[in-house]
């Protein structure tokens, strides 16, 4: 039995155009805390090395000060660490991993896998690692790398790979894609005893077996993604395998796809909503707004979105679909008489006839609201 | 409108107060300063404006002092078909009550009394009109500065937008005009705010731009690269592949360069056995040659031997002739010979007279241009001495002329002395003796002074007068500058100088002959040359005759020697003819016998020569003969004809071999391997060195994190956009506001304009006359006024015209605010500046106003305002 930490898509260098310059410092930094908090905790599993399955890098074109604070995290873990390269960071001629940065400052545990021939990583155990030595490979480098496999007898063979998987892409046929398939049949063959993958951002297993999974990021980095800011401990024999999901990020993306705002409870309500949120400087909010609202409780929603946008890491609002209608509330109290009362009729009648006039007509409208209220 | 009853309590200082307003017209409330007359107009405006529990700063002024109570209005009033009662209590335990009794008795407390009051007064008003009347009688209109005054324009522009009762804020329409002024000009053109945003944006899309270049082109050096490396491998192949191709290729050739070899050698040893064939062909060929040779020589020695026998006879032929014809040439040369010399002889006589003349001839001529020469000489010495040139002699005649005229002035002017005698007397006249006999007299003229003295009894003396001496002076200085100009001349008086100017005259002429006497005497001759040919001619013609042979004689004179001359010259020409014939004949004869002789000579030397040719011929043959003979020659030749069959053999034996090699293709494949090898070699170093290049640039760009400026300069990028889409979003809603507002504006400014003229001019018209006419500007302002088609500004009129026109002004507005009744026109102390006449006519016009409208005068000045007409009066204490 062997016992390791399997991660992937570690993505350093990514930037999110969203957050803000602060929210993106944070950001950029709980992704190099992600790997010293795996370091503790492949420490403190007894794992005897770590598989970084592709991605490590967002991109090879990174800036050295990335590079040189991933190594710098990197030299934490007190375990040998695999770097694969992947679709982000293939191993091609401007790779990160031949940058003088890279070489200079690689801890020595730390090795970055170049070819697909088999690693002896111990006794009795085996490592091939597919790199990606382009971004666009005809074929994904994990088919030919187990092509050239035969069982491993007495020896446990783990597979390290980087891709889209056939069975969870709607473009199957696409270039690079690995066949599920052809990594069950390897394993029902006896030539690999785990496939360890990357590129899925999400904790995922593929196959018919336990034996083929994704580890997904180990920080979150999109809205959509199901279980990710995971890194999983493997524990693999020929004839048993357990893998356990270790929580490592602390950032999340939360999407709501709906909010219906029509009255003054539902903009309470979403108020509430957003209060009760915790962690919000490390959340990355997006709402998409449905509805229509009179310009008072417009104000109201703006009111809270903003002070929203001040604490969350980042805020990202949808209205297109939210529709402000004014109402006759909106004037009352504002004692609005002769040519301003016929302003606010002709704008409120260009806001139905709607178009690009009636939006600015709607705008021109808050802007009199504001101007009223300022007044008053 | 109509107020029936005003009703304040704790109110600022009032503790209670009410007024009831007279039924109908005017109502004229009087009191001292203090007595509260603003806080009942003001009370009117809040009833009607806040709600019970307003907060407002207006509300909170009319807090009531030193009581802790909430101020109090209730207002009975009349609008339309409404009567209603209206009641607000502000501050403290607010209250707002509505009682309407007519057309429908009504019951409303709290914010729906307020929005019903509301409500009726919207229905039965003009709103906007009564808040700006409501506004603008917040100024005191007979306040000196009239242009503080709120103008109706700027009240509407408050009512309009919710501020009816504080003037002094900025209204809603300026913060929309100051909202869009933030982002457009007054123009309408963009602020720089906007147009820098939009620079901001393209810099920021051109910086991300130039970043994805950069990626692309690091992207495309990393596809090279693998391409490269790809195609280095494969060149790498080839290579290989193309040195064994190379390798092969030169063991072939150098088989090849063997069988060449053994090829070569048997052409050589064949080319030996030809070129020893060849020799024995010549060998023989030689021989035969030598034979027809010997046998040709003594062909031809025979030949010649007969030619030179017969040519002996005709050469001594020819010899014979040429003798004769000498013969005869010599004895007319002879001939010719003599007529010469004697043609010679008389040309010789015949110049001789010929240079005779000549020598006679130009003696004459040069002793003519001698003699003129040395009469010019002569005469040039003269002109040297004599200076009495015409201009000279003219000078000396004039002066001599002014002496004559100064003399004959002298003798006319000087005075004279006639002395008569009586008896002989002696006297001495200027020094000299004289005797006057008796009866004799003497006129004696005083040129300068004159003494006449009778010895031992009288000395007289005359002396002319001062005009006297000035002529005497001017002939003494005439004759001075005729002597001076004489002196200068070199002649002693006038006729001197004329005669010498006569001898000048002719000395001249003699010195101008000289050059026409050489001229004509010399010709187209230099003195000299004449007198180089006289000399040539005085030393020949002379000595000719001494000379010249006695025989023939010499003939008498120049003409019987030209004709002997002649004579002797056509004789010497026959003579030569002559021997020039003979001549001829002679070269023609000399002719002959030369070709004979030299044919003679040359068939002599063949002769000579083709014996010669003929003994070395047969001793040529013998000695080769001697050598080898035919017969061996013969035999030599077909051995070698036999030893060339033999290497012909050879060759094309070796030639086979190498035909069977290939070599030309050989050597074809083998250069175009090495030149392929070469290409590759090229191709790789190319290859390798775009390699180090493509290589070097991604070590240089790859770790400048082009990645991460990338995203950040896209971010930059969205926010910028987001900013800038924000702000013109902002923009675009301020102008879409204003301008919407600004046209509102103008349309209700224009809907009072028409109105408000005819209510104005009907009112003014009491005051004025029936022509007054006002121009109202869409401000509405009173911009002029129009009487007896006199139109004058109405900031140029009267401080009290103004005041009566603003009167007329509000009347107006009260009178059109409502279709029946309007609203009361509330007057807080007006018409100060107004005189005593005008306030008569002024009292007409509000009682014409009260008919339409209620009216309201708060005073502490009640006779101003004796002229009203029917009012009621009411006394504020």
């Amino acid at each position: 039995m062997i016992r390791f930490l399997h991660t992937s898509d570690w993505q350093l260098g990514m930037t999110r155009h969203f957050l803000s310059e602060g929210a993106q410092d944070r950001y950029s930094q709980a992704r190099f805390d992600a790997i010293r908090a795996m370091g503790r905790i492949a420490r403190d599993e007894k794992c005897q090395f770590m598989l970084v399955c592709g991605d490590v890098f967002e991109s090879n074109q990174v800036d050295r000060k990335t590079v040189a604070r991933a190594l710098e995290a990197l030299k934490d873990v007190p375990i040998p660490v695999f770097l694969l390269p992947g679709n982000h960071d293939p191993l091609n001629a401007a790779s990160v991993y031949r940058s003088s940065t890279f070489n200079e400052r690689k801890p020595d545990q730390v090795q970055v896998i170049e070819t697909s021939a088999p690693i002896k990583i111990a006794d009795g155990v085996e490592m091939v690692g597919s790199p990606w030595m382009s971004k666009r490979p005809v074929t994904n480098p994990i088919t030919d790398a187990i092509k050239a496999l035969v069982p491993a007898k007495g020896t446990i063979r783990i597979c390290m790979g980087h891709g889209a998987v056939d069975t969870l892409t709607p473009d199957r046929h696409a270039a690079g894609t690995i066949a599920v398939a052809t990594l069950d049949r390897a394993i029902g063959e006896g030539k690999v005893h785990f496939v360890a993958l990357g590129d899925r951002h999400s904790l995922t297993k593929v196959g018919v077996g336990d034996r083929i999974w994704y580890s997904g990021t180990p920080e979150s980095t999109d809205f959509g993604e199901v279980q990710s800011g995971y890194a999983q401990i493997v524990e693999v024999g020929e004839d048993r395998i357990t893998t356990k999901p270790v929580q490592i990020g602390q950032w999340r993306f939360i999407e709501r796809a709906r909010v219906d705002l029509n009255a003054a409870d539902d903009v309470e309500a979403l108020r509430k909503s957003l209060e009760e949120i915790d962690n919000k400087d490390r959340t990355v909010i997006r709402l998409n707004l449905v509805g229509s609202l009179s310009l008072t409780l417009s104000g109201a929603l703006q009111n809270h979105l903003t002070a929203a946008q001040d604490v969350f890491g980042a805020f990202d609002v949808r209205d297109e679909e939210l529709l402000l209608v004014p109402d006759d509330t909106d004037f009352t109290n504002l004692g609005f008489s002769g040519f301003a009362d016929a302003t606010v009729q002709r704008l409120r009648n260009k806001i139905v006839d709607g178009g690009i006039a009636g939006t600015e007509a709607r705008e021109a409208l808050m802007l009199l609201l504001r101007l009223a209220r300022e007044a008053v | 409108m109509k107020f029936i009853r005003l009703r304040v309590a704790n109110y600022r200082g009032i503790t209670a107060a009410e007024v009831k307003f007279g039924p109908d017209g005017i109502t004229l409330i009087q009191g001292p300063n203090e007595a509260g007359k603003t806080s009942l107009r003001e009370a009117i405006g809040l009833l009607f404006e806040y709600l019970d529990n307003s907060r407002h700063r207006n509300v909170e002024a009319v807090k009531p002092v030193h009581r802790d109570e909430g101020p109090e209005i209730e207002l009975q009033a009349e609008s339309g078909p409404y009567a209603f009662t209206y009641f607000k209590r502000f501050l403290k335990r607010p209250e707002t009550t509505l009682i309407i009794t007519k057309p429908n008795p009504e019951n409303h407390t709290g914010r729906k009394a307020h929005e019903r009051a509301d409500a009726i007064l919207r229905e039965t008003l003009d709103v906007d009109l009564w808040k700006a009347l409501t506004i603008q009688q917040g100024d005191a209109i007979h306040q000196p500065d009239l242009a503080r005054q709120t103008s109706l324009s700027a009240a509407l522009d408050q009512a309009a937008g919710g501020r009816p009762t504080d003037p002094a804020e900025v209204g809603l329409f300026d913060k929309v005009r100051t909202e869009y002024l933030r982002y457009y000009t007054e123009r309408g053109a963009e602020r720089k705010e906007l147009t820098d945003a939009r620079t901001a944006l393209t810099r920021s899309e051109e910086e991300a731009s130039n970043i994805e270049q950069a990626i692309r082109s690091l992207d495309d050096d990393t596809e090279r690269t693998a391409s490269l490396q790809e195609e280095l491998a494969q060149l790498k192949e080839q290579d290989d592949r193309l040195t064994q191709e190379v390798t092969a290729y030169t063991t072939s050739l150098a088989e090849i360069r063997d069988l060449e070899g053994a090829l070569s050698t048997s052409r050589l040893k064949l080319q030996s056995a030809q070129q020893s064939e060849e020799a024995a062909h010549r060998d023989r060929d030689f021989r035969q040659a030598l034979i027809t040779r010997v046998a040709e020589a003594d062909q031809e020695y025979k030949k010649i031997n007969a030619e030179s026998a017969m040519s002996v006879p005709v050469l001594e032929q020819a010899q014979r002739e040429l003798k004769k014809t000498q013969v005869t040439f010599s004895q007319a040369d002879e001939v010719r010979k003599l007529a010469d010399k004697n043609a010679e002889l008389r040309r010789a006589d015949f110049d001789y007279y010929q240079n005779k003349l000549q020598l006679e001839q130009l003696g004459e001529r040069k002793s003519r241009i001698d003699e003129a020469r040395k009469n010019a000489a002569q005469a040039e010495k003269l002109l040297r001495c004599n200076k009495v040139t015409a201009r000279v002699l003219e000078s000396i005649e004039a002066a001599e002329k002014e002496l004559l005229a100064a003399k004959a002035k002298l003798e006319t002017g000087a005075p004279q002395v006639r002395l008569e005698s009586l008896a002989e007397c002696f006297m001495i006249i200027d020094g000299k003796d004289t005797t006057l006999s008796k009866g004799s007299e003497r006129s004696l003229t005083v040129t300068s002074n004159l003494r006449l003295s009778i010895p031992k009894k009288l000395n007289i003396d005359v002396i002319a007068g001062a005009s006297f001496e000035k002529l005497e002076k001017r002939v003494v200085d005439c004759q001075g500058e005729l002597d001076c100009l004489c002196e200068n001349a070199s002649v002693v008086g006038p006729s001197e100088a004329r005669q010498a100017y006569e001898t000048r005259n002719e000395a001249s002429r003699v010195a101008a002959a000289k050059t026409q006497i050489e001229k004509e005497n010399l010709r187209d001759l230099t003195y000299e040359k004449l007198a180089e040919m006289l000399m040539g001619l005085e030393q020949t013609v002379p000595a000719y005759v001494g000379n010249r042979a006695k025989h023939p004689a010499i003939c008498p004179d120049l003409e019987s020697a030209e004709k002997e001359w002649k004579s002797s010259e056509l004789t010497h020409r026959q003579a030569a003819h002559a021997c020039e014939l003979a001549h001829q004949t002679l070269d023609v004869a000399r002719g002959v016998w030369n070709d004979h002789n030299t044919k003679h000579h040359q068939s002599r030397a063949s002769l000579d020569l083709s014996s010669k040719h003929l003994i070395q011929a047969r001793a040529d043959l013998k000695r080769a003969r001697e050598n080898i003979s035919d017969d061996g020659l013969e035999k030599a030749l077909a051995q070698a004809v036999q030893v060339v069959a033999s290497e012909n053999a050879g060759v094309q034996c070796a030639e086979t071999a190498l035909r069977t090699k290939n070599p030309e293709r050989v050597k074809a494949l083998s250069e175009t391997a090495k030149g392929s090898l070469q290409t590759t070699h090229n191709r790789r170093d190319a290859a390798q060195t775009e390699l180090t290049v493509v290589q070097t640039r991604l070590k240089i760009h790859g770790e400048e994190g082009l990645y991460e400026k990338l995203h950040a300069a896209q971010t930059a990028c969205e926010r910028l956009m987001t900013d800038s889409a924000s702000l013109h979003r902002r923009a675009s809603s301020a102008k879409c506001l204003f301008e919407t507002m600004r046209e509102e504006r103008v349309k209700v400014r224009r809907a009072y304009v028409a109105p408000l003229k005819e209510k104005i001019e009907q009112l003014g018209r009491l005051v004025f006359d029936d022509s007054f006419q006002v121009d109202i500007s869409e401000e509405l302002r009173i911009t002029s006024r129009t009487l007896q088609n006199i139109t004058v500004l109405f900031d140029s009129l009267s401080g009290g015209t103004r005041e009566q026109l603003s009167l007329i002004f509000r009347s107006a507005c009260s009178m059109i605010v409502s279709q029946n009744g309007g609203m009361p026109l509330i007057l807080d102390d007006a018409l100060g500046y107004t005189d005593h006449n005008r306030l008569r006519l002024m009292g007409a016009v509000l009682a014409k106003a009260a008919k339409e409208c209620q009216i309201v005068i708060f005073t502490c000045v009640p006779d101003r305002y004796g002229n009203i007409g029917e009012a009621t009066c009411i006394s504020l204490r």
